[in-house]
C-alpha cells in the first residue's frame, strides 16, 4: 500500500482549504457594499445592462475592486514568502529591496508632472508606477548579477535598503515641488486603493504577475533549501545562482505589478506569509500557494472592510490592512509562544 | 588494475580575492570506505579544500575527482547523489521540523515538480535512526540541542545516499559528551554502510581515534599526508601547530592519544 | 513720528516759518496717513484676494502675488512669492509691502510679518455669502472703501438675479466634479455640503447630491456615485497645464445607469474663475446655471 507522504497530504489539504475559504470570500465580496444590492436583479437578464443599477454596481464598482485586491494580496504575500526566503529574513517584505520606491516614485512623477502615457486603455499612473517598478529591479538585478557567486543575502539587504531611501528621497523631493491639489494626489495614492473601476488595469497587471506566479511554482522547494544557506543548497544540488535570480525578478515583477494595481498596501507581503507559516508549518511549497490564497481573500476582506466601515468616507485600504493584520499577528504569536 | 579512489585533488590551487593562495598545489587522495582527518591550524584552508572537493567551489589550477570522474563535468544534482556535506552550523531562517531538513536531503533524487515519495520517507526516517534521533522527527529543529541538531543534520546528509561525506568541523561547538557521541555515530556509519569520509577537525584526539588517514595542512600546502600512526608525530605537530605535544598509545582505548604539553617559540 | 515743534518757542525768522508749517503739515499728513491706514504696496498670496483687489481698482497697489495667482493677465508682471505651503518670506519683505493678504491659517508667515512690523489681513475661505464681505473689508483696509462696495453690491445682486432666475424650476441632483484621473474614473474629487462650490451649485438652481456630507471635498468610489445617482454631472477644468477637454467626458459612459449618463446631462466647464473665491464668482455661478437651465436664460 503506498501511503500518501506526509507532505502529499498536507498540500491537498491545504489547497483545498485555503481555496474553498479564498473562493467563498471572493465570491460573497461584490454582494457586500454600502449600497444594498440584490443579486436577483443583478443577473436579471430583462433589464437592460444600461438600466440595471444593480449589476452596474455590481460589475463595474465592486467586481473589478475585488479581482484587483483578490490579485494584489496574492501578488504582495507571494512576494513576500519569496524575498524572505531569499534574504533569509523573516523580517524581510516585498518593500526591501526597493522595488516598491520605485513604483511611487513612477507614480509620483506621473501625477506631479501630469504625465499623459495612457497605453491600451491603461491610465497614466499605473503605466509610470509599473515602468519606476522595473526601473528599480533593474538596479537590483544589476547589483546581485554582479557578484560571481549567488546573491549574497546580506549584501542585498543593504542595498536595498539604500535604494529604497535614496528613491524615497527623491519621492518627498517630487512631493514638495508639486502643486498643491498633485501634494494631496499623491498623498492618497500612498494610502493604497483598489477601486480601479475597469478592467484594463488589471489585465495590464495580470500580465507581468501570470509570469512571475508560473516561474516561482518551480521555486518552492528551492526555497527551502536556499533558505538553508547558499552552500548548503549547493551542497544539496540546488544551482543556487539561477535560482536566487530567478526567485529576484519574479518576485520583484509581482510586487511592481501589485502596487502600480492598487497603491504600496503596507503589512501585506510581510504578515500573511507568517500568519501562513503558523498555520501549516515552515515548508514552501504548502506556504506558496497557502500565502496566495490567503493574501488575495485577506486583501478582499479589507477592501470590504475599507468600503462599508463608514458610510460616506472610505478608508483607505492600507490602513485596514494594518489594523487588521497587525493585532491578529499579535495573537497568533502569542498562542505559539504561550 | 588500482582502484580510483573515492576523492582525489589532483595539485589543486585556490584564492578567493586573487591576492593571496589559500591552497596551493594541493594533491591529497581519499580511499574508498576510509575516513580521512583534515588537519591544520585555522587559515590553513581546510575548509575551502573541502569546498573544492564538494564541488561548490571551482579550483584556480588542479583538479579534483571523484571515483576519476572530474567534478567539473558533473551537474549539481549529480555532484549531490556522490557527495553530501555536513557544515560546521546549521542556521535556519524558519520554524523546519527535523524530518523536514532530513527530507531536503532528497532534493538530488527528485524531479523539480516531484514531492517526497514513501521511499524517500523510509529513507529519511531510516537515517534519524540511524544517528539515533528517530525521537525528534517532529521537534522543531531549532530547539533541539547542539548534539541534537548535529546528528540530524548528519541524518540529512545521509539521506542524500551519497557514497561519501565531507564534515567541515562536526563536534567544533559541542561539548564532551556530544563529541564522544558524533565520533561514534560517524565510526559506526563507516563500518555499517561503508561511507567514505574526510573530516576536518581541531581535535587531534578525535583525528586520531576515528581517522585511518590524515591530511596535515599548513598555509595552504600540504604538510604530511598518509596513515594516522605515520603522520601524527611530535614533530609534525610540532611544525603544524608550534606546539610541544606527547603522542602515544592509550592503554586502554589502543588507540594514539595526544597531549598537548606547552607552546614552541 | 515727524518732529513736533516744543510749546512755547516762537520761529523769530521767515524762512523758519515755512519750515515750520511744512512741518506740520507733514505731520498732520502722516497722522491722517497712519489713522486711514491706507496701503499702498500690498502682497497677496490668495489668487481669491488679488482679484478682488484688481477689481476694486487697486491693482497698481498690487506689488507681489502668489504662485497660483493668474487673473487678470497683469499679475503675469508681478513677482511672485509663493503660496499657501511655501511663501518666500525675504521676497515678501524685500518687496517692503505696508499690507500682507496671507491665509489665516499661515501661523509662522504671521509671526515673521509681526516680526518684521509688517500689517497683514488673515483671509479665511469660507462660502459664497463671505465672498461680498470679504471685497468690502479688504476695500476699507486697503483705502478703497467706496469702489470696495460697489464691487460687493455689483456681486451681491448678480448672484440674486441668477437666484431668482432659477426660482421655482425645478433643481436637479447635481454632482459636482473638480478633480480626477484622467482617462479613468478613480480619484473622482467631487463637492460636499460645504464651501463656496456648494454655495455656487445651490445659487445656481442645483441640489448638491452630496450635500448631506459636511466636507467641502469628498473623495468619490465608483459605487458612490452609482448610488447617489445624480441627475446631472458638471466636471470643472482649471488646470494650467494640459486641461481636460469634452472628448474626457467619455470616460463617464461607463456608469451607464446614472441618470446624468442616460440623458447626456454630463457637462465640462472650464476655467479657473470656478474655482477661484473671488469677483467672477458671480459669472461663474451664471455659468453653471445656464448648464443647469438652459431654458430659463433665453
Amino acid at each position: 500500500m503506498a501511503a500518501s507522504t506526509d507532505v502529499r497530504r498536507r498540500l491537498a489539504v491545504t489547497i483545498l482549504v485555503f481555496g474553498a475559504a479564498t473562493a467563498i470570500v471572493c465570491l460573497l465580496a461584490p454582494v457586500v457594499g454600502s449600497t444594498p444590492i440584490r443579486l436577483s436583479r443583478v443577473f436579471d437578464r430583462t433589464v437592460p445592462f444600461a438600466d440595471n443599477v444593480d449589476a452596474q454596481v455590481f460589475f463595474i464598482a465592486r467586481l473589478p475592486r475585488v479581482v484587483a485586491a483578490a490579485l494584489v494580496g496574492g501578488a504582495l504575500s507571494v512576494a513576500g514568502v519569496v524575498f524572505q526566503a531569499l534574504l533569509r529574513n523573516p523580517l524581510a517584505s516585498p518593500d526591501t529591496l526597493g522595488v516598491s520606491a520605485g513604483a511611487t516614485l513612477g507614480a509620483m512623477v506621473a501625477i506631479t508632472f501630469h504625465l499623459d502615457l495612457a497605453a491600451f486603455g491603461i491610465p497614466a499612473v499605473p503605466l509610470a508606477s509599473f515602468i519606476g517598478s522595473a526601473g528599480a529591479l533593474g538596479i537590483v538585478y544589476a547589483m546581485a548579477v554582479a557578484r560571481r557567486r549567488g546573491t549574497s543575502s546580506t549584501v542585498l539587504l543593504l542595498a536595498g535598503v539604500a535604494l529604497t531611501a535614496f528613491l524615497g528621497a527623491i519621492v518627498r523631493f517630487v512631493q514638495v515641488i508639486a502643486d498643491f491639489t498633485d501634494t494631496f494626489r499623491s498623498v492618497r495614492w500612498m494610502m493604497g486603493s483598489l477601486d480601479v473601476a475597469s478592467y484594463a488595469p488589471i489585465a495590464a497587471a495580470l500580465v507581468p504577475m501570470a509570469a512571475a506566479f508560473i516561474v516561482l511554482g518551480a521555486l518552492p522547494r528551492v526555497l527551502d533549501l536556499i533558505s538553508m544557506g547558499d552552500e548548503a543548497a549547493e551542497a544539496r544540488g540546488v544551482d543556487v545562482r539561477r535560482a536566487e535570480r530567478a526567485a529576484l525578478v519574479s518576485a520583484s515583477l509581482a510586487t511592481g505589478a501589485a502596487v502600480s494595481l492598487g497603491g504600496p498596501i503596507p503589512f501585506v507581503g510581510i504578515v500573511v506569509p507568517h500568519i501562513v507559516r503558523l498555520l501549516v508549518g515552515a515548508d514552501h511549497r504548502l506556504v506558496l500557494p497557502a500565502s496566495a490564497l490567503f493574501g488575495a481573500s485577506f486583501v478582499v476582506v479589507c477592501d470590504l472592510v475599507a468600503r462599508t466601515a463608514f458610510g460616506a468616507v472610505e478608508l483607505p485600504v492600507g490602513t485596514v490592512t494594518a489594523v487588521i493584520g497587525g493585532p491578529f499577528f499579535l495573537w497568533l504569536l502569542y498562542r505559539h509562544v504561550a | 588494475m588500482p582502484e580510483a579512489p573515492a576523492l582525489a585533488a589532483a595539485h589543486v590551487s585556490f584564492t578567493y580575492g586573487g591576492e593571496r593562495l589559500v591552497l596551493d598545489d594541493v594533491s591529497a587522495g581519499v580511499a574508498r570506505g576510509s575516513i580521512v582527518g583534515l588537519l591544520g591550524p585555522n587559515g590553513s584552508g581546510k575548509t575551502t579544500l573541502l569546498r573544492l572537493l564538494a564541488g561548490t567551489r571551482t579550483p584556480l589550477r588542479g583538479e579534483i575527482a571523484i571515483e576519476g570522474v572530474p567534478v567539473r563535468s558533473l551537474s549539481r544534482r549529480e555532484l549531490a547523489r556522490r557527495i553530501a556535506v555536513v557544515p560546521q552550523e546549521t542556521h535556519s531562517a524558519f520554524d523546519f521540523t527535523a524530518i523536514e531538513i532530513v527530507l531536503m536531503g532528497r532534493y538530488a533524487h527528485l524531479g523539480p515538480f516531484e514531492l517526497e515519495g514513501p521511499d524517500d520517507m523510509a529513507i529519511a526516517r531510516e537515517a534519524l535512526a540511524a544517528t539515533g534521533t528517530a525521537a525528534l522527527a517532529r521537534r522543531r529543529f531549532a530547539t533541539l540541542s547542539g548534539g541534537e541538531k548535529q546528528r540530524v543534520v548528519i541524518a540529512s546528509a545521509l539521506a542524500q545516499a551519497s557514497d561519501v561525506l565531507l564534515l567541515d568541523e562536526p563536534t567544533a561547538s559541542l561539548d564532551l559528551g556530544f563529541q564522544l557521541e558524533i565520533a561514534s555515530v560517524l565510526a559506526r556509519l563507516n563500518q555499517e554502510r561503508g561511507v567514505t569520509m574526510v573530516v576536518s577537525t581541531h581535535d587531534l584526539n578525535l583525528a586520531a581515534s576515528l581517522c585511518s588517514a590524515l591530511v596535515l595542512l599548513k598555509e595552504g600546502r600540504v604538510l604530511a599526508e598518509g596513515a594516522t600512526g605515520d603522520v601524527l608525530t611530535a614533530s609534525n605537530i610540532r611544525s603544524l601547530y608550534g606546539v610541544d605535544a606527547d603522542v602515544a598509545v592509550h592503554p586502554r582505548t589502543g588507540r594514539v592519544t595526544v597531549v598537548p604539553v606547552g607552546r614552541v617559540h | 513720528m515727524a518732529a513736533v515743534p516744543a510749546r512755547g518757542l516762537r520761529p523769530r525768522r521767515p524762512r523758519a516759518l515755512i519750515a515750520w508749517c511744512a512741518a506740520v503739515a507733514a505731520a498732520v499728513a502722516m497722522a491722517a496717513g497712519v489713522l486711514s491706514a491706507d496701503a499702498h504696496r500690498v502682497v497677496s498670496i490668495i489668487p481669491a484676494t488679488t482679484e478682488m483687489l484688481f477689481a476694486m481698482g487697486a491693482g497698481d497697489r498690487v506689488v507681489g502675488v502668489g504662485s497660483y495667482d493668474q487673473f487678470p493677465p497683469e499679475v503675469g508682471r508681478l513677482p511672485r512669492v509663493g503660496a499657501l505651503l511655501d511663501p518666500d518670506v525675504e521676497r515678501i519683505i524685500s518687496l517692503r509691502p505696508d499690507l500682507v493678504i496671507l491665509y489665516g491659517t499661515q501661523a509662522d508667515l504671521r509671526e515673521q510679518l509681526e516680526r518684521a512690523h509688517i500689517p497683514f489681513y488673515p483671509y479665511e475661505h469660507r462660502g459664497l455669502a463671505d465672498i461680498p464681505q470679504t471685497i468690502r473689508r479688504i476695500g476699507a483696509r486697503v483705502g478703497v472703501a467706496d469702489r470696495a462696495d460697489a464691487l460687493a453690491a455689483r456681486v451681491e445682486n448678480d448672484i440674486e438675479n441668477i437666484r431668482q432666475r432659477v426660482d421655482g424650476l425645478p433643481r436637479p441632483r447635481t454632482l459636482l466634479v473638480f478633480g480626477r484621473q484622467r482617462h479613468a474614473l478613480t480619484d473622482i474629487e467631487a463637492s460636499g455640503g460645504q464651501g463656496f462650490l456648494h454655495d455656487m451649485l445651490e445659487a445656481a438652481g442645483g441640489t448638491d447630491v452630496l450635500a448631506d456630507i459636511h466636507r467641502q471635498s469628498v473623495t468619490m468610489s465608483t459605487e458612490m456615485v452609482l448610488a447617489r445617482a445624480p441627475e446631472v454631472i458638471i466636471e470643472l477644468s482649471y488646470a494650467r497645464g494640459d486641461p481636460m477637454t469634452e472628448a474626457d467626458l467619455a470616460d463617464w459612459n461607463q456608469l451607464a445607469s446614472v441618470p446624468a449618463v442616460r440623458r447626456h446631462r454630463v457637462f465640462l466647464l472650464s476655467g479657473n474663475q470656478f474655482v477661484v473665491p473671488g469677483p467672477r464668482v458671480a459669472a461663474a455661478t451664471e455659468a453653471i446655471a445656464r448648464t443647469l437651465h438652459p431654458e430659463a436664460f433665453k
